[in-house]
């Protein structure tokens, strides 16, 4: 049996709280997070580099155990309604760690009754603290999606189905003639950092004559974000964003393309890949769906890339792309965290060791030692290794990108 | 609201650990991980959901530390299948084969979510302790659930010394306990004395291994500079029948002059003479009142990451004629009489609630140059003029003092870089 909860060596990748905080940053809401303490450093320590000079809203509501024995929500309640009475936030969001989840916290009802005590919007994300990032930032962004965006507003329009049933995207049409923009969906600092990732995306897109109708989220604001269902074609650039745009292709419509322009080879099948969904209505993965990943491996070798799932293959895509003498005839296979547990690190042992070269966070290179054969190429990744490696971030997401300078 | 009270129109019963709480960039101050790593040839296991181990790795991480911490993450099928024990105990038994090297001393910390789940650790690490005789297997605790009647940080300073055992005695040697940092001799009266009548010093930040570790439990004698050490001191005195003594950490000649003199009687010493007292005493003023000359009025502000005790340390410099604008604290621990001083003689001290929810939008611009004593108030008032210590530094006594005051002239005159150095975690930590 894998085992996928002890780490000797390796580090951890953040946690869905954390991917709350960062994508609700931007918004002007304040995000409280239902958790004793701890959390909340974790997030403005490691993960969020918008901290130090930013004034954004994050609090940690400090439960402690009376209050979590006696499942006394009037605190939090009381809480929040009072830091809300001082700030006047836009919106508030609650999410929590391990110890409400256990308890049975009803984020539903709380929120609803916060909501009603001070008249500002509550967006209830359930989360639990045993996540990954992906899932808190897929379910923050689908929360305020529902709650502030208009579905109205979307080109595509539903068609009577010809059986009566289900949603498939076959059911909708182009309303008029709009023309194509595009939502990127899963953008926070933990995959992109804040080395010009996100603008270097938005040019590869706008380059290629496709304006970027939102950026969910970073350089939204909440008006700005308020209007994400324009958005012709939703592209999905993090696994983070799958959720949000699953659930706006089944509210509104909007086909999903599963993707990152990470270099001018990768790009251009993307921009094709934009295209075709915008005319046809059907989503589309960039790359040949992997297959689910209960035992990873990598061949004898090869190269493997370690990140984010889209980022990872992506890489892995635009180095395949590659002729075969520019990458000395090896292939590269992507490796990525499942949400709930993570890589198991005997499986990552393995599939680094039989690998020629490892693309990864430099936090992976404890694993190969010293004596090692493998080669290794620093990738750092934010949602890994936090600040550490922030200055040596590197631009993957734009036509900028060369696999082949990666390898080099 | 304001983000601040003033202490003419506050309460003693002030705490500020009520209510949503915020966490500021400023990250000096020590946490479990780096106190956990002071012990030499111990190995940290933390075994939490992810969303808590994730501090603790990057901690870790950071300080080029992770061969000295392994993880065992808590998940959902732990929640519904109760297998926690299992996962615990087989997680341990396979880190402690594939460390490359033994750990002597294993700390195994569980966290909040095993108290409510009702885990039974302690078997576990009977059966651990059978399999590995040659391991010492402490239990810890990252339990931040717990906080109100058990602080993490004291707990860890108790836990971490329980693998000393009753053994006889010598004479000649103490211990310091609670120290994140090295009391040195000059910075130090307790030190400065134990070094001239030849007594040995023992603490966990400068211990050379394990087994030298260990021999503290030979030591008759413990000395307390912090409050967080005292449940440590309190448990030796029982288990192993050492007596201790807790420093007071503020800013009172006569407070100094006592418990040196308990200090000495303690260790059989004799106490300082009283030249040498008087000498100290007349030096300390002469430093205070160049220091006060030095900043001509410019503003004071002084944060409890800095010093144990904050308000003591305002009362004192007002007292000598400085201009102390606010302090930076969230909860008073100190003395009422202190509390009720700087009412009386300041009532306009701006008192700021770190923790507290209005700081994260405050204006922090000040109007002129403002030397801050410590992170905290140094990044709330934006300024590049402060001292950056945590945790008193190691200053104690009259010798501590002198340094204080030169350590404030140094931050005065010289600029440093608040946004680099308030952001490195654990400042000063050296563990790795």
């Amino acid at each position: 049996m894998s085992d996928y909860q002890t780490h000797v060596f390796t580090s951890t990748y953040t946690a869905d709280v954390s991917g709350v905080c960062s994508a609700m940053y931007e918004l002007g809401g304040m995000t409280i997070l239902h958790d004793p303490s701890g959390c909340n450093s974790t997030y403005s320590t490691h993960d969020e580099p918008r901290w130090f000079d930013g004034k954004s809203l994050m609090f940690v509501s400090g439960l402690d155990e009376m209050t979590a024995v006696l499942g006394d929500d009037q605190v939090i309640i009381d809480d929040t309604a009072a830091a809300a009475g001082d700030l006047k936030p836009r919106f508030i969001t609650l999410c929590g760690g391990s110890i409400p989840h256990i308890i049975a916290f009803d984020f539903k009802g709380t929120a609803h009754l916060i909501e009603k005590k001070t008249g500002i919007p509550v967006l209830p994300v359930a989360t639990d603290g045993l996540k990954s990032y992906v899932s808190g930032v897929g379910m923050a962004l689908t929360e305020w999606i529902k709650r502030f965006a208009d579905p109205s507003e979307s080109i595509w329009e539903r068609m009577p189905a010809a059986s009566g049933r289900g949603f498939s995207s076959a059911q909708w049409k182009k309303k008029g003639s709009s023309g194509l923009c595009v939502n990127l969906l899963g953008v926070t600092p933990l995959d992109f950092s804040i080395n010009g990732n996100v603008q270097a995306m938005r040019a590869a897109f706008e380059d290629a004559g496709i304006p970027v109708n939102c950026c969910a989220a970073m350089g939204e604001t909440f008006d700005s974000l308020s209007h994400i269902y324009r958005g012709a074609v939703n592209v999905v650039v993090s696994s983070a964003g799958r959720r949000p745009a699953r659930f706006m292709e089944k509210k509104a419509g909007i086909p999903r393309v599963e993707g990152l322009p990470a270099g001018p080879d990768e790009a251009s099948a993307l921009m094709e890949a934009v295209r075709a969904a915008y005319e046809d209505g059907k989503s589309r993965i960039l790359w040949q769906e992997p297959a689910e990943h209960e035992h990873w491996t990598c061949p004898q070798g090869q190269i493997l890339v370690i990140g984010e799932e889209i980022c990872s293959c992506a890489i892995a895509d635009a180095i395949n792309r590659l002729p075969a003498e520019k990458r000395g005839g090896r292939l590269a296979f992507p490796m990525w965290p499942d949400i709930d547990e993570g890589l198991p690190e005997a499986e990552l042992i393995a599939a680094m060791r039989s690998a020629d070269t490892v693309i990864a966070d430099p936090l992976y290179r404890v694993v190969l030692g010293r004596a090692g054969k493998t080669r290794f190429i620093d990738f750092p990744h934010e949602a890994y290794s936090g600040r550490i490696y922030r200055k040596d971030m590197r631009l993957f997401a734009g036509t900028e990108f060369s696999a082949e300078d990666l390898l080099r | 609201m304001e983000a601040f009270q003033l202490i003419g129109q506050m309460s003693y019963e002030y705490n500020a650990d009520v209510g949503l709480a915020y966490a500021s960039p400023v990250r000096g101050v020590w946490n479990i991980v780096h106190i956990g790593t002071l012990v030499p040839g111990g190995h940290q296991i933390y075994v939490c959901p992810t969303s808590c181990l994730r501090g603790v790795v990057l901690t870790t991480a950071e300080m080029g530390a992770m061969d000295r911490l392994s993880t065992i993450t808590v998940g959902e099928d732990n929640i519904l299948e109760g297998d926690m024990e299992e996962a615990l105990q087989h997680g341990t038994e396979r880190i402690i084969e594939e460390l490359p090297q033994r750990p002597r001393m294993v700390m195994i910390f569980t966290s909040c979510i095993h108290h409510f789940m009702a885990v039974n650790y302690k078997r576990v690490y009977r059966i651990l302790q059978k399999e590995y005789p040659d391991i010492d297997f402490v239990d810890c605790y990252m339990d931040p659930i717990m906080r109100r009647t058990a602080p993490v940080v004291p707990a860890l300073w108790r836990q971490m010394h329980r693998v000393l055992k009753n053994v006889p005695k010598v004479r000649g040697q103490v211990n310091y306990i609670g120290n994140c940092f090295p009391y040195g001799g000059d910075t130090c009266d307790l030190t400065a004395l134990l070094e001239e009548n030849g007594v040995k010093r023992l603490e966990a930040n400068s211990c050379r291994d394990y087994d030298e570790f260990l021999s503290m439990a030979q030591s008759p004698v413990n000395f307390v500079f912090h409050a967080t050490g005292l449940k440590a001191a309190n448990d030796m005195k029982i288990r192993l029948g050492q007596e201790y003594l807790a420093m007071r950490p503020g800013y009172s000649y006569d407070e100094f002059d006592q418990d040196m003199e308990a200090a000495s009687a303690l260790c059989s010493l004799p106490a300082p003479d009283k030249e040498t007292v008087a000498a100290l005493r007349r030096r300390c003023e002469e430093e205070t009142e160049k220091t006060r000359l030095l900043l001509a009025g410019t503003p004071l502000s002084i944060d409890y990451t800095a010093v144990d005790c904050p308000l003591d340390l305002a009362l004192f410099l007002l007292r000598h004629g400085f201009n102390v604008e606010s302090v930076f604290v969230d909860v008073f621990t100190e003395r009422q009489e202190i509390f009720d001083a700087l009412k009386e003689e300041k009532p306009d001290l701006k008192i700021y609630a770190s923790l507290g929810w209005n700081i994260r939008q405050m204006d922090r611009t000040h109007e002129g140059k403002i030397v801050c004593v410590g992170q905290k108030s140094a990044y709330f008032m934006n300024s590049d003029y402060f001292v950056n210590i945590i945790e008193n530094a190691g200053l104690y006594g009259y010798r501590g003092l002198i340094q204080l005051m030169e350590l404030i002239r140094d931050a005065y005159q010289t600029e440093k870089p608040m946004k680099d150095l308030v952001q490195i975690k654990g400042w000063g930590c050296s563990c790795s």
